[in-house]
């Protein structure tokens, strides 16, 4: 059963800041959509093996860029460039 | 005015694509004030793009498949230089760096992007009342939703503002508002449609999908947006069918699924109308057979589950660093993220810590793995039902539209809008609602059909059939 606490961690896993007020609405209405989930458990999956696509299926080959032009622009983005870095915005 | 009646009028010239465009800007310009479905309208662009079909036009080039056809578009499809919030306050000040292959694909056609249309905040939610751009109204009755998410898609092809519109669809999104406001909408197979420029919510179940006035309608855009794209990994390599050929004379030798207990429960008009449906496809030539789908029941738990497990890393991009608000006045860097996510909306929140909480190692076997499964099953069983049929006639909402606000206080019964919806996520089938009469309150009916992934002609032809004996 999920409980006020658990949503607060979740948020907190999530780096939300989660309210009281907040944790309060979400705990009741988690506990009935967990409380739907749990019918799940009736079902037997113990042989069920999960499909996963195989990879050559989403592979694409590189393509190499021709446009000398995107390059330049792409670069233009960031402005200032050091020692052939691009410099990105301080976030702090 | 249907597409084929502007194609066919800026073909023989009674009409120019500008005056087309002109006629749905002032509609816009005049009804959207009650109803809200655009959140910006691309007035100058339209025009400029419509001009440039009649200047195509005058100089005897071939014009494009949507020559002069306005179409909009969800607030979460990327159109380079304009803006694109999913309707969220995380969002705000985005602008799209460059244009969705859908977008793209129906400007080569010269249709014209005339706008982009409301939408619960990130595609999560079933009403549109979860937009940080304010409730849309239901065209048919103002003091109702649209459905959701993509309401303002199917607000704005319901009220004339638009003759189609492109929705995504991760649960119903596209189908269900379809529904509720009494216009066409299709969800293509999973893989069908390019997602590039589409703004992710749940990637194993998104698909991008059309809303129209009619099926033929919704068919001819389709034909223009499918098909195998380098952009994106998942769309398929697969020949796209001429969607407006696929209609046959009848449905002699169409089989149509039945699912067993389907309709046990439901408000009996929905019922009544689903069943008439599969009397008036009988009549038309079709067989009526009785499918056994047992845990499609199960699909909604698992879509809550799956979706917002998906939601939860999707949106972990939107930090302040990568994309979205940055509040710069924090002091540290778990309080900058804490402070930059703050602007999601409740119903938001709410799914990524949904989603977070099924991915806790404490949770993750009972819930996500439990979920994912289970979707294996489901799958399963919809396969084992498309060896016996065509398509599958189910009903796409358990209600007609509902008042604004009348379901605020039990959520669990908001995502029961979607119980016969996000089967087709879940299996990653092709589903399309087409509207089928009215309740007692002059509020549309939709039924829905479903078919095997890349088999959206079958789909098509069923809810052409059908919608051509309510005309």
């Amino acid at each position: 059963m999920i409980t006020k606490q658990d949503v607060e961690l979740a948020g907190k896993l999530a780096r939300m800041t989660v309210s009281t007020e907040e944790a309060d609405i979400y705990e009741g209405q988690l506990k009935a959509l967990f409380g739907w989930v749990k019918e799940l458990s009736a079902i037997n999956t113990e042989d069920v093996k999960l499909t996963n696509a195989t990879l050559a299926a989403h592979m694409r080959k590189d393509q190499a860029v021709t446009d000398e032009q995107a390059a330049a622009n792409l670069r233009a983005m960031f402005g200032e460039e050091l020692n052939d870095q691009a410099k990105v915005k301080k976030v702090l | 005015m249907t597409i084929f009646e502007i194609i066919a009028a800026i073909e023989n010239g009674t009409k120019t694509a500008e005056e087309i465009t002109r006629y749905y800007l002032a509609q816009i310009a005049q009804k959207n004030p009650q109803i809200n479905a655009f959140v910006e309208v691309f007035e100058q662009d339209a025009l400029a793009q419509a001009k440039a079909v009649d200047a195509k036009k005058a100089h005897g080039e071939k014009l494009g498949v949507l020559a002069g056809v306005p179409v909009a578009i969800k607030d979460n499809i990327l159109y380079k230089g304009h803006k694109a919030t999913c309707c969220s306050k995380m969002l705000a000040n985005y602008t799209a760096a460059y244009t969705s292959t859908v977008v793209e694909k129906l400007l080569a056609a010269d249709a014209v992007i005339i706008g982009r249309t409301n939408m619960d905040e990130f595609a999560m939610g079933s009403s549109n009342q979860t937009s940080a751009c304010g409730i849309v109204h239901n065209p048919v009755d103002l003091e109702r939703v649209p459905g959701g998410s993509s309401g303002g898609s199917a607000a704005a092809v319901a009220a004339g503002m638009v003759p189609a519109a492109l929705g995504t669809d991760t649960g119903g999104s596209v189908r269900q508002p379809a529904g509720f406001c009494g216009v066409v909408g299709v969800k293509p197979g999973y893989g069908r449609i390019s997602r590039y420029g589409v703004i992710a919510f749940a990637s194993s179940a998104d698909q991008v999908g059309v809303l129209a006035g009619n099926v033929a309608d919704a068919a001819t855009v389709m034909e223009v947006i499918s098909g195998k794209d380098a952009h994106d990994s998942t769309s398929l390599e697969a020949p796209v069918p001429h969607y407006t050929q696929v209609f046959t004379q009848d449905l002699k030798g169409v089989k149509v699924g039945l699912p067993k207990g389907f309709l046990d429960g439901l408000n009996p008009t929905i019922k009544k109308q689903t069943e008439l449906a599969a009397q008036k496809l009988q009549e038309l030539g079709a067989e009526l057979i009785e499918v056994d789908v047992p845990l499609a029941k199960y699909s909604a738990p698992c879509y809550y589950i799956i979706t917002s497990a998906e939601a939860s890393s999707n949106l972990g991009r939107y930090d302040g660093i990568r994309y979205g608000y940055a509040d710069k006045t924090a002091k540290d860097l778990k309080s900058y993220y804490e402070a930059s996510r703050a602007p999601f909306g409740l119903e938001v929140k709410k799914r990524i810590i949904i989603g977070t909480y099924a991915l806790t190692s404490e949770r993750y076997e009972e819930c996500f793995l439990k979920a994912m499964k289970v979707r294996e099953l489901i799958k399963e069983d919809f396969k084992k039902a498309f060896s016996q049929v065509d398509v599958i006639l189910t009903p796409t909402s358990p209600t007609t539209a509902f008042k604004i606000g009348e379901q605020d206080k039990n959520p669990l019964s908001l995502y029961l809008a979607d119980l016969y919806t996000c089967q087709g996520n879940i299996g990653g089938l092709a589903g399309i609602s087409v509207p089928f009469g009215k309740d007692e309150n002059g509020l549309p009916i939709g039924v829905q059909f479903y078919g095997p992934i890349l088999e959206e002609d079958k789909i098509l032809n069923a809810a052409y059939h059908l919608e051509k004996t309510t005309k």
